[in-house]
């Protein structure tokens, strides 16, 4: 509303819509006035207000259906109901029509006044809150493409030509010279690969996960995760111990994000073991869900930590610096299992080890 | 014999760092960087191997390519390497498997940045498969 307010005032009373055009005038705004609900809606379609006071009783076309037609042509304009036979039922009908408030008449120029403003200041706050999530909704559409892009193209070119050099110079480099090499190599890719975990949490569209729901069992996105997790395992001489039975039940669900919730809490479980233990991943039946339990001996979540875990880019007062951990990793994984209907739990020591527990309903044919 | 391939990526700095590794590695390398020299260079010249990237422009042009290649009887055979550092992208479709979508019959798909060893392995093999393929059609 960076331009003068539109309020359209429809009321079959000249004196009503004459002394309301005289208690705003000197404010800035933009008056309009129809004497009939017909007139009042043709303007409405034309002028596009912010606000507009409808009296409910006129002849012709009533005010409820005023009110009706006007949340068609634009559900966000701010309606306030003006009448002379206030009564509460009326109101609570109007309101349901969409009115934002009601003044009943007779009333005074500040009352007037004051109506007139809050409800200006309620077009302003629809509005801004319209712009704000149209912004949100670009900003992550689009957010993966400017981060593919804007990001990781130029560290890539950096490390592409990172490699070439240390192919180029394999026998010249002496051994401090190579671990110098090294290290930037290491750190470069370190940073390509927190860029690739953003992106991976912001690319999940939720909304859409349900769409490719099927009936699968469970044993099938727990080894493609082992699977894609393995090389980090070896990395830490971490042992994943898998025990799924393959008598177990189907669940409904997708197995890809599933796989990607897995890959993403057993790597978590990887990263804050220590070097050597185990990582053990069970399933069981209980009642009517499945009981997918990943449980490590590592580092452990302190206990104020835990409430945390799974918001996005927590990643907890104790969480060592050694763990090139990302917190998101578990906010998504959080909002696949919920997807899926389950529901996740951790439990942890701090010193002694963490437990995921996540629970997703068994299929009933 | 000297294999003769071509690299189409638009980002110039990143092309140096693959072309270093290959002209070390005694490929000839020829370079395009944009879709359209690319397209040209393959109707003039005759490649052993296609390096190709996939964003570039204004969007997935490389993709394009990709689908030009697959109905051109000639170019169909020619083995393609796409370099993209779009897998993430990918990958998350298709997590924990080693295909990904084919663009086109004959190719692979690596991420950048692309470590020297396995980049020759990966050359190599497309060409010395590609070779085997022709031979026994032959």
């Amino acid at each position: 509303m960076e331009s003068k307010p539109k309020i359209l005032i429809i009321d079959d009373e000249e004196v009503v819509l004459d002394s309301c055009t005289q208690i705003l005038r000197g404010g800035n705004y933009d008056i309009s006035t129809a004497s009939n609900g017909t007139l009042g809606l043709k303007l409405a379609q034309d002028i596009q207000p912010d606000l507009v006071f409808v009296d409910l009783k006129m002849p012709g076309i009533s005010g409820f259906e005023v009110l009706e037609k006007i949340s068609e042509i634009d559900p966000n304009i701010v309606m306030i109901v003006i009448t002379g036979y206030a009564t509460v039922s009326s109101a609570v009908d109007a309101m349901k029509k969409g009115a934002y408030d009601f003044l009943p008449k007779p009333f005074t120029p500040d009352e007037f006044r004051l109506i007139t403003q809050r409800g200006l200041e309620r077009r302003k706050l629809t509005l801004e809150t319209i712009a704000l999530r149209r912004e949100k909704e670009l900003l992550r559409e689009q957010f993966a493409s400017i981060v593919s892009h804007e990001l990781k193209a130029p560290l890539g070119a950096v490390q592409q030509n990172l490699f070439a050099l240390e192919f180029e110079l394999a026998n010249v480099l002496n051994k401090a010279q190579k671990e110098k090499m090294e290290r930037i190599k290491v750190r470069i890719g370190e940073l390509l690969q927190m860029i690739n975990s953003w992106l991976r949490a912001i690319s999940v569209d939720i909304s859409k996960l349900k769409e490719n729901f099927e009936q699968i069992f469970i044993a099938d996105p727990i080894s493609r995760a082992i699977e894609n997790i393995e090389s980090l395992a070896v990395r830490k001489n971490i042992e994943v111990i898998s025990s799924v039975s393959a008598s177990l039940p189907s669940i409904i669900g997708d197995n890809i994000s599933l796989s990607e919730a897995f890959i993403n809490i057993i790597g978590n479980a990887i990263k804050y073991s220590h070097d050597g233990s185990k990582v053990t991943m069970q399933v069981e039946e209980k009642e009517n869900n499945l009981l997918i339990s990943i449980k490590d001996t590592g580092i452990g979540v302190s206990e104020e930590d835990i409430p945390h875990i799974f918001d996005g880019f927590y990643r907890g007062k104790s969480g060592q610096a050694a763990a090139s951990g990302h917190g998101i990793g578990l906010a998504v994984s959080r909002q696949i299992i919920e997807a899926h209907n389950g529901s996740i739990s951790v439990e942890s020591e701090l010193g002694k080890g963490t437990t995921f527990v996540i629970s997703l309903p068994i299929f009933k044919a | 014999m000297t294999k003769r391939l071509l690299m189409i990526d638009d980002d110039p700095d990143f092309v140096s760092g693959i072309k270093a590794i290959l002209d070390a590695a005694n490929f000839e390398v020829d370079v395009a960087y944009n879709p359209k020299d690319g397209l040209n260079a393959l109707q003039s010249k005759q490649y052993d191997l296609l390096l190709l990237d996939i964003m570039m422009g204004r969007g997935a042009e490389g993709v394009m390519i990709a689908r030009k290649l697959r109905k051109d009887a000639k170019l169909r055979e020619m083995p393609v390497l796409i370099i993209t550092g779009m897998r993430e992208q990918i990958a998350f479709l298709f997590p924990g498997e080693p295909i990904h979508p084919r663009f086109v019959e004959v190719d692979e798909l690596v991420e950048k940045p692309v470590e020297p060893k396995m980049l020759i392995e990966k050359v190599n093999n497309l060409i010395q498969t590609a070779e085997a393929r022709k031979a026994g059609k032959k």
